[in-house]
């Protein structure tokens, strides 16, 4: 049931950018900036992990939260162990459509005891979203 | 337009296309235009596909852009898989438009639903044609439609959920559907249902073409409608029932707007069709049902058409 082009999620409304630019306003690394090195506007002077390239997040989810992600989404898309899946994995490049990306989330959902809103459900593309996703919701839960 | 292909326009990769001189691939068997109401479906199964040679072809229709996105796939089968599905609708439209396959151009909508750009043709007016695609690893399937939205998904029916069906049911279903699930005694009942109930509900939204969270599975229902028209179609085998949808929040008002079918495609898959209605044709207001033609096909290499065969089965409108 996946569809096209593009792809194979049949979800095909996927506003890549929307939910980066919700976090933008969080970004709290620019507030001691450098900028004697011409660079792509990063700070010199990094307070977190370098962040990816065309992304910019508050904070990356934890090492093992990704880890987490990236297991059960191999197991419901029964991926072999040799098939490499990181958190730059987009899940239509891993052959999840529609249904496998319901039944992932639910499966994070009862892994990780949230409960993930719709709209935020069709914002992941990449095991780094999800992972991304799952720490906030976490965070939200406990404060 | 010549089926001349540009030789060597390939990005070196290493994989296991090899690159070798193409000769023109011999031409597509043309298709009339869908008429109203109608709905071609177009399928092909990757498994059937043994000659490497053709995935050299195929790959040839695509635009750089197309070729990229189809390496960007994780592995080698779905690799082949995406590139037969872009093969599969330019191979298709260009059946209808008696063009060569590499000359359409695609665009999304500002939801993100895939189309053609018709623009780049000045000088003659093409048909105005409307498709969707839809596919699993055993299978891709291409809807065509004449001016009008069209919505298309194919599922396995062998496909198993991780999750439990009711669970997935009531977390993404609506309530009358979670109910009329309910009432199905056995698992493997509720499993194949389930599995149709979302074919219908994805071909829906394809057809809306707003993207998932346009239409969220929630806030509709699909059922069966006793009808109190008569079915024009001979082989109907629905007691004049027709497939109908509402918004939860108004059930009873019929969005009339869509027709469907759902059937059995290949004795492998479950497939169902969602079409937008011509209002303005007095035949379509009266609720007659979609027609539906549909073809194998391993393109440039054979073509069947299976509308009266075992192929297509178990049609309900």
């Amino acid at each position: 049931m996946a569809s096209i082009s593009g792809t194979a999620i049949a979800t095909f409304a996927r506003p890549q950018f929307a939910a980066r630019a919700q976090v933008v306003k969080g970004f709290s690394g620019l507030k001691s900036v450098s900028f004697s090195i011409q660079r792509n506007g990063f700070p010199s002077v990094r307070l977190q992990p370098a962040p990816r390239r065309f992304q910019v997040s508050c904070a990356q989810a934890k090492p093992e939260t990704v880890q987490k992600v990236c297991e059960i989404v191999k197991k419901q898309l029964a991926l072999s162990d040799d098939t490499p899946v990181t958190g730059e994995s987009k899940f239509s490049a891993l052959g999840a459509d529609s249904l496998d990306t319901v039944e992932i989330v639910m499966g994070l959902e009862e892994a990780f005891e949230i409960s993930v809103e719709e709209e935020s459900a069709q914002s992941i593309t990449t095991v780094q979203d999800a992972a991304d996703l799952i720490e906030k919701l976490v965070e939200a839960k406990s404060s | 337009m010549s089926w001349l292909l540009r030789r060597n326009m390939l990005p070196l990769h290493s994989n296991s296309l090899a690159r070798r001189p193409l000769a023109s691939p011999p031409p597509l068997l043309p298709a009339p235009l869908p008429s109203p109401r109608e709905t071609h479906l177009w399928y092909v199964v990757p498994d059937q596909l043994k000659d490497a040679s053709l995935l050299n072809q195929y790959m040839d229709l695509l635009s750089p852009c197309e070729r990229q996105s189809v390496l960007r796939m994780n592995g080698e089968r779905l690799q082949k898989g995406a590139l037969l599905a872009r093969a599969l609708v330019r191979t298709t439209l260009a059946r209808y438009c008696r063009v060569s396959p590499k000359s359409f151009k695609f665009r999304k909508n500002r939801f993100g639903k895939p189309e053609v750009e018709w623009n780049k043709y000045d000088l003659w007016a093409p048909p105005p044609l409307q498709f969707n695609i839809s596919h699993t690893s055993t299978m891709i399937a291409c809807g065509v439609a004449l001016d009008l939205p069209i919505g298309v998904d194919i599922e396995e029916k062998q496909r198993k959920t991780r999750n439990n069906i009711l669970s997935l049911a009531r977390r993404y279903f609506s309530p009358v559907e979670v109910a009329y699930l309910r009432t199905l005694a056995d698992l493997e009942s509720q499993r194949h249902e389930f599995i149709r109930l979302w074919t219908l509900k994805e071909a829906y939204v394809k057809a809306l073409g707003r993207g998932f969270s346009g239409a969220p599975f929630k806030d509709f229902t699909i059922r069966l409608e006793a009808s109190n028209s008569k079915q024009v179609t001979g082989e109907s085998k629905s007691d004049a029932s027709r497939i109908v949808v509402e918004a939860v929040d108004h059930p009873g008002i019929l969005m009339n707007r869509w027709h469907f079918a759902l059937f059995e495609l290949n004795n492998s898959h479950y497939a169902a069709v969602c079409m937008e209605r011509d209002v303005k044709d007095p035949a379509d207001r009266e609720n007659n049902s979609l027609k539906l033609e549909v073809w194998r096909t391993l393109p440039f290499v054979e073509d069947e058409c299976v509308t009266e065969t075992a192929a297509v089965k178990n049609i309900i409108r």
